[in-house]
């Protein structure tokens, strides 16, 4: 069952499910709660579930891409940042995931939901 | 960069804003009302000075009920909880920002006000024999968004505030988006009060706003502290505007807002109304052509400002964000803008949409690397 905690800012609907024997809290839009708590195997299980049978070596690229530079800087990279960096446009990386940079990239990379309002 | 995030807050301002801040601040930047000494009285007369070119732009009539706030928000605080009674009612509309709904929300939680909200056409606007059947006789106040920060829509105001007048009911109206770009007179649309901010279309800086009040409506002070008179009383001062502006006002953000509204008198209010609505109408035009773009309460731009809000087919307003920035070094705002209750009406929440407004500083060249860009996302 969800589990709703109440923080300062947002209200969570967690879920927490045991992936590849693992332990990892979700939000209600299927977001890590806590980036440390990815893997590789673990985003595997969850791009097979947004319908991707086998994520390709550019999908890996962003994907750590995007988890080096939140680990490293404590935020997700600007839009700039991605484009620059890596050479891949903002266009091309909603094209490269099934749900897009935020619903797909992000979220594969086990980014925290980014705050919007 | 091209900037198309002006109902959020202009940029640039004008340079002559920019510039007057430093000047007159570097002049003038001392305490106002707290000293006796010259620099002292002469910002306070500054202040003053301010207060009525305030009151002027809006058809007060008393310079002395302008009250300087950080922003709109603040200045709706302020007046919101200072005009409720315990067990009183109020009117507003699903078309508000959070900077009304949450405060009202607030209240009724704790058991102290109950409210109605007024719904919005297909076009985006309220119908002002909805407000006049929803008032009670408890209704403590009316409280309306002149325009609508997610449709742009220019709501009946003069309607509304002719039914609260017969009605005997306060009509207090958020201008965040309006001031500086239509006309607002205080006198002639029968308003009480107007609570405004002074870095979106008034052109200054951000942290300034306020409230003007006509005669006849009371605003009971909900924060206490320094005013600079009556300082052995250990109640807060009743006399107007020390009553709702505890502490050192911001007389940077005054100074900005002053030449801000002096900006505008220099090219005249009507003129960029029209260049912004003339860019609107184009990029409406241009959207409209595209398959994969959906755009909201803009089939009319007849009472309409310079806000136009769409969504591409597929794509998460976020992303279209995104990429517009990242690919296209176009600013614009996605998702709810602080109105949930508009993209719950238009059937685009959780989400939420992309927002494109305009400022006196775009160009038509702006449309159309706008339109470029949308036109690749939307492929």
């Amino acid at each position: 069952m969800p589990d709703v905690v109440k923080g300062p800012e947002r209200v969570h609907n967690l879920t927490t499910r045991v992936i590849e024997g693992k332990e990892v809290a979700f939000d209600e839009e299927g977001f890590f709660l806590n980036p440390e708590s990815w893997s590789r195997a673990i985003a595997e299980t969850i791009a097979l579930e947004m319908g991707i049978a086998e994520l390709t070596e550019r999908q890996w690229e962003m994907i750590y891409f995007l988890r080096g530079f939140y680990l490293a800087n404590g935020r997700a990279p600007l839009n700039r940042d991605i484009k620059k960096q890596t050479g891949v446009s903002l266009l091309e990386l909603e094209h490269l995931f099934p749900g897009g940079i935020r619903g797909g990239a992000r979220r594969l990379a086990g980014l925290p939901n980014p705050k919007s309002c | 960069m091209i900037y198309l995030d002006n109902a959020a807050t202009t940029f640039p301002k004008p340079s002559l804003v920019m510039e007057e801040m430093v000047r007159t601040y570097s002049r003038i930047g001392a305490s106002p009302g707290r000293g006796s000494y010259d620099l002292a009285v002469q910002c306070e007369s500054f202040v003053h000075e301010v207060r009525q070119q305030v009151s002027n732009f809006f058809g007060g009539d008393n310079p002395d009920r302008v009250a300087f706030a950080y922003n709109s928000t603040d200045a709706l605080n302020t007046i919101i909880l200072g005009l409720i009674q315990p067990g009183c009612h109020v009117v507003s509309s699903r078309l508000e920002h959070n900077s009304v709904l949450r405060p009202l929300h607030h209240l009724r939680a704790r058991g102290l006000i109950t409210f109605d909200l007024v719904r919005f056409d297909g076009n985006g606007f309220i119908d002002p024999q909805e407000v006049a059947d929803l008032i009670k006789p408890q209704t403590r106040f009316v409280i309306l968004n002149h325009v609508s920060n997610v449709l742009g829509t220019i709501q009946p105001i003069s309607e509304v505030g002719s039914i609260c007048r017969d009605r005997g009911i306060p009509l207090v109206l958020d201008a965040s988006q309006s001031a500086g770009l239509i006309p607002i007179d205080m006198q002639t649309m029968h308003l009480h009060a107007v609570a405004f901010t002074g870095h979106k279309a008034l052109l200054g800086p951000t942290g300034i706003g306020g409230l003007v009040l006509r005669k006849g409506i009371e605003i009971q002070p909900t924060r206490f502290g320094g005013t600079g008179i009556e300082s052995r009383s250990p109640e807060h001062p009743g006399a107007y505007p020390y009553r709702l502006e505890p502490g050192t006002l911001n007389i940077m953000g005054i100074i900005g807002l002053s030449a801000g509204l002096r900006y505008i008198a220099q090219q005249g209010m009507e003129n960029i109304y029209n260049h912004e609505m003339s860019l609107t109408r184009a990029l409406r035009d241009g959207l409209a052509s595209l398959d994969r773009v959906r755009t909201y309460c803009a089939d009319t731009l007849e009472n309409h400002l310079g806000v136009l809000t769409c969504n591409a087919e597929d794509v998460d307003p976020e992303d279209f964000a995104a990429i517009l920035d990242g690919d296209f070094n176009i600013a614009t705002r996605s998702g709810l803008h602080c109105a949930p209750l508009v993209h719950e009406d238009l059937g685009t929440s959780p989400r939420g949409a992309l927002r494109f407004s305009f400022g006196p500083f775009n160009s038509l060249e702006d449309v159309k690397a706008a339109l470029s860009a949308v036109s690749a996302v939307a492929k």
